[in-house]
């Protein structure tokens, strides 16, 4: 028995908000008389901390304290359209979303203000829960003030709707090309994997993961960094542990428990370091870009890569099992696992290509010619 | 003080790490609430022959069976807003595609009972040949599963097949110094979240129906049971906001629709909570996606161009296939700019558990495939893995697969962040490389006709 | 039959052999334990048994009679957390919340046995806890910001 080591790399890409557009965000905003805020939001928190980023949103936006917004996502009667917690669309779109219905509070808030003051409106700005004049700030009023003097004297009560929808992006069907970007930005990361290959179970276990991610600007860079840990062991569990059909694509002994569907477990968990660059982008809340849903896409091929550095097979069915581990190594020993080479092709997995497997006479062959 | 860039505590932090977090199944069952267990396929491909639901409905306790009859829209597509037409009912009528297809639910006063009369159900099948092999769709002789045949025909254009077609791919092809080709095949995986699927209607005597839900997406799955039930929007209400992980999974809306129907039937409350076997047995998965790529590229490591062929395995019915499919189109280069492109993808039926949304959706497996076979492009050029990707990456100004300008890219920025952290110096330009627009020495001639203007988008 | 919860003690009306998960759940209305399996393998119905942690879906009730139990809302209150649910909640360690608290009760019963645990310890302690979200960096590093404090 050896124990090989190895390392892999890669690089990935992924949108912001459903493909192709189309899926709008909706949020309403009101200030109670002591100007407390109330945001109406039908964005679903996941566990990824949504509300959180929201109600930070909203707090810089409006120019309040944090703890002065309440968030509220809890039903469809009083909050408004979101079409879901999904695409990696929360952070961006239902962002944008709180962010232009408190932009929207904020213009009443200081018109009245400024009416109060006799400022022009134009000439005033909040901060830490304060209307104050620009270069004069001992002029200024308490946004509690505000709120107060909107509901007893100006009969107003300070509010503000918001929407985030970006067009959809028609295609072509027969080029792919889109007329309008289908995303609302892109975010990139960068992962290097670290592997241990028992040569004689086949065991795999990943040691190490150096991932970077640009998120555009991490408004909350604790929840970023949640992103990216959770992601990166649901990227070794798509890489090295689990899989619904272990004989795919038969069905056969397929896992109805966590002894034989293997989910990562802390006894899996590598040594893990999280980069985060912001790189913003044009137009996302204070620049975010999304991370949650790419945060499990880097690890998989970094850790097939680096098996391959560590003893020298290719294995491209995921999960790397220790059973395709053993299989691969068994090709290699017998001379079947290197490519076919044909004048300037080289020819990976011939085996598993639909020229193998589809019957002669299926209108079904690699590539594909128009 | 700005918030915006601190790492404050989690909103709803408090009550997680107390235990005081109202999740679905914590919300008080009001009196008289019914529970519901559901009569799935026991086979993977079959016609119904007969079903008997006589001893079933007379169980001291049971007080609905729903079935297909009793749903005024019994299918309905989660996709029709984007042209994706209905194909997958509900609750089956006369044919089963699936192990643990839904046939019926039953409420009754405990799940006990439930699960009772779920076994006193006679079912009579005529079982029929699966297809379980995507790559078999199209043999002479293989099993016909779906209205549509064995894949979806139903793209925009009549089209069958999803399509990417960029620049000159046979001439990057008979130009290139070598050719590489692969095939990958990332696995169906399960979203595992902690919290199963689980849902509680309850009536309001306004007719309105309170809907407390673990959806990721109240107003989507609110248009879903909408538009089963021929319902306008006032007369529901999603109730929600808290779910115990999702991934992708909990946008199926796999509960709620049926819970309400037999709500409405009973009269009562009802609640549905999916055992863990379920979730791991029948709750949809992530689809196996079947990737053969063959890039031409040149010695010195540029991709000329790609032909690649997808086949994603939507199990039983369309569901949200046809969208991943697309977006997986999308992103085929990776976070790299190739000129010359032929994609063609296939959403393909197999007799398996529907597939669906997870994290990452369609695009999970182009970066796994993509990126194995860029390493192994590498290693046969003899290349550094991250020179080959720096020499490709996606730089301002260059176009993606489909004509989009890509206006702010980090492909560069994230993998010299990588390497120095791994302790892996990049060579030479490779380190002070930027993302700046190709000019001069650093636009090869293949890529010429690639640049678009950053300033006009 | 009769345990005590929390420092309350209550006379069961449930089966013998009903679980104990469904016993608090359902006859006492405390919802902190999870039905996340129900197979004994996840973590998320763990309760502290007389100073141990145990999971309760596969409990019987009558295996726990007179024994004095202790679940996450009686390890800390809003008001008043407990230094390990501080640090839960400093630290990011809870997403969807959903295995905190078997994850809090299992550290909490370890701590109280070993205050000083080595990184391998804890991990061997937790190892049977699923979380999907958090990826166990934060769960981990919460647990060595409490250990070696007093709890």
């Amino acid at each position: 028995m050896t124990r090989h080591t190895g390392r892999g790399l890669s690089a990935i890409e992924y949108p912001t908000g459903m493909n192709q557009n189309g899926d709008p965000s909706q949020a309403w905003v009101k200030l109670k008389p002591d100007g407390r805020v109330d945001v109406f939001a039908g964005t679903v928190d996941i566990g990824q901390g949504s509300k959180t980023v929201h109600t930070q949103i909203v707090a810089d936006t409006l120019g309040v304290p944090f703890d002065w917004v309440t968030m509220d996502v809890s039903n469809t009667d009083s909050s408004a359209v979101c079409t879901g917690t999904f695409a990696s669309r929360g952070t961006f779109i239902g962002g944008n979303a709180v962010r232009f219905a408190a932009a929207r509070a904020k213009e009443r808030i200081l018109a009245i203000a400024g009416d109060m003051l006799e400022i022009d409106p134009a000439d005033l700005e909040i901060e830490d829960g304060e209307v104050r004049a620009i270069g004069a700030p001992q002029k200024k009023l308490s946004v509690s003030d505000v709120a107060g003097a909107a509901t007893w004297q100006y009969g107003e009560l300070i509010t503000g709707t918001g929407a985030a929808l970006k067009p959809f992006a028609t295609l072509d069907p027969q080029t792919g090309r889109v007329e309008l970007p289908p995303h609302s930005a892109i975010s990139y990361a960068a992962c290097v994997a670290e592997v241990e290959v028992d040569d004689q179970t086949g065991n795999v276990r990943c040691t190490k993961l150096i991932q970077c991610y640009d998120v555009g600007r991490a408004i909350n860079p604790a929840l970023v960094e949640g992103q990216i840990e959770g992601g990166a062991m649901q990227g070794l569990g798509l890489g090295l542990l689990e899989e619904c059909y272990p004989y795919y694509p038969s069905t056969e002994h397929r896992g109805s428990d966590f002894n034989s569907y293997h989910v990562p477990s802390l006894v899996d968990l590598p040594e893990v370091t999280s980069l985060i660059i912001e790189n913003p982008s044009a137009d996302g809340p204070f620049g975010a870009k999304a991370i949650g849903e790419m945060a499990n896409n880097a690890q998989p091929c970094a850790i097939a890569n680096a098996i391959y550095d560590a003893i020298g097979v290719w294995v491209t069915e995921a999960p790397a099992t220790p059973e395709r581990v053993l299989r691969a190594l068994e090709r290699k020993a017998a001379g079947e696992d290197g490519p076919r080479r044909d004048g300037k092709r080289v020819v990976f997995d011939g085996h598993l290509s639909v020229n193998a497997v589809a019957a002669p006479g299926a209108a079904i062959r690699f590539p594909l010619e128009d | 003080m700005k918030s915006v860039g601190a790492s404050l505590p989690k909103y709803d932090g408090i009550g997680h790490v107390t235990g005081t977090t109202v999740y679905v199944d914590d919300v008080p069952t009001p009196n008289g609430t019914l529970w519901a267990k559901a009569l799935r396929s026991p086979a993977h491909r079959a016609n119904i022959k007969r079903i008997d639901y006589t001893k079933a409905a007379a169980l001291p306790g049971v007080h609905a069976i729903v079935t297909h009859e009793d749903i005024p829209v019994n299918t309905y597509g989660h996709l029709s807003g984007l042209g994706v037409p209905a194909d997958e009912p509900l609750l089956a009528e006369s044919e089963l595609r699936y192990l643990g297809q839904p046939i019926a639910l039953v409420v009754a006063e405990s799940e006990a009972i439930a699960a009772e009369a779920v076994a006193a159900i006679t079912l009579e099948l005529e079982e029929l040949e699966p297809l379980f092999d995507i790559r078999k769709a199209w043999d002479p002789g293989a099993p016909q599963i779906h209205q549509w045949g064995n894949w979806y025909t139903q793209f925009e254009g009549g089209l069958d097949r999803r399509q990417i077609r960029k620049g000159d791919v046979d001439a990057a092809f008979d130009r290139a110094d070598l050719i590489v080709e692969g095939v990958y095949r990332p696995q169906a995986i399960e979203h595992v979240p902690m919290e199963t699927q689980v849902c509680l209607v309850v009536p309001e005597p306004s007719g309105k129906l309170v809907i407390h839900s673990c959806t990721q997406a109240m107003y989507f799955s609110m248009g879903v049971v909408a538009a089963h039930l021929q319902l306008p929007l006032n007369k529901l209400k999603f109730v929600g906001g808290t779910v115990g992980g999702g991934f992708g999974g909990k946008v199926d809306t796999a509960t709620e629709t049926l819970c309400a129907v037999a709500a409405r039937k009973a009269r009562r409350p009802v609640k549905w909570r999916w055992t863990r076997e379920e979730e791991f047995l029948v709750s949809s998965t992530r689809a196996p996606w079947h990737v053969e790529i063959a890039d031409a590229v040149s010695k010195d490591g540029w991709i000329l161009g790609r032909k690649m062929l997808t086949l994603h395995d939507s199990g039983a019915y369309a569901r949200f296939s046809p969208y991943g499919l697309t977006k997986h189109s999308f992103h085929h280069t990776g976070a790299y700019t190739i000129p010359n492109l032929r994609f063609d993808g296939y959403v393909v039926f197999s007799n398996r558990v529907p597939t669906t949304a997870m994290r990452g959706f369609g695009v999970t497996s182009v970066s796994y495939s993509t990126e194995i076979h860029l390493q192994r492009i590498a290693h046969e050029l003899k290349i550094d893995p991250y020179e080959i990707r720096l020499k490709n990456a996606n730089r301002i100004g260059d176009t993606t697969g489909n004509g989009v300008v890509i206006t702010d890219p980090s492909t560069v920025s994230t993998i010299q962040m990588v390497a120095e952290a791994a302790g892996d110096e990049l060579k030479g330009d490779y380190r002070t490389m930027t993302s700046a627009m190709r000019t001069g020495d650093l636009l090869p001639e293949h890529l010429v006709g690639q640049l678009g203007n950053p300033e006009d988008h | 039959m009769r345990i005590t919860v929390n420092g309350t003690a209550h006379e069961l009306a449930s089966a013998p052999l009903t679980p104990l998960l469904h016993v608090l759940r359902e006859e006492l209305h405390i919802t902190s334990p999870k039905a996340g399996c129900q197979q004994g393998s996840c973590g998320t119905c763990t309760v502290i048994v007389d100073g141990e942690a145990r999971r309760s879906c596969l409990l019987p009730v009558a295996a726990v009679d007179g024994a004095h139990i202790t679940t996450l809302e009686g390890i800390g209150t809003p008001d008043a957390l407990s230094p390990l649910q501080a640090a839960f909640l400093e630290k990011a360690a809870a997403q969807c919340g959903f295995c905190t608290p078997g994850f809090v009760t299992a550290a909490t019963a370890l701590l109280a046995e070993n205050a000083t645990p080595s990184r391998g310890e804890i991990r061997e302690a937790l190892s049977g806890h699923y979380c999907r979200c958090t990826g166990y960096v934060k769960i981990l590093e919460a647990v060595e910001a409490v250990a070696g404090r007093a709890l």
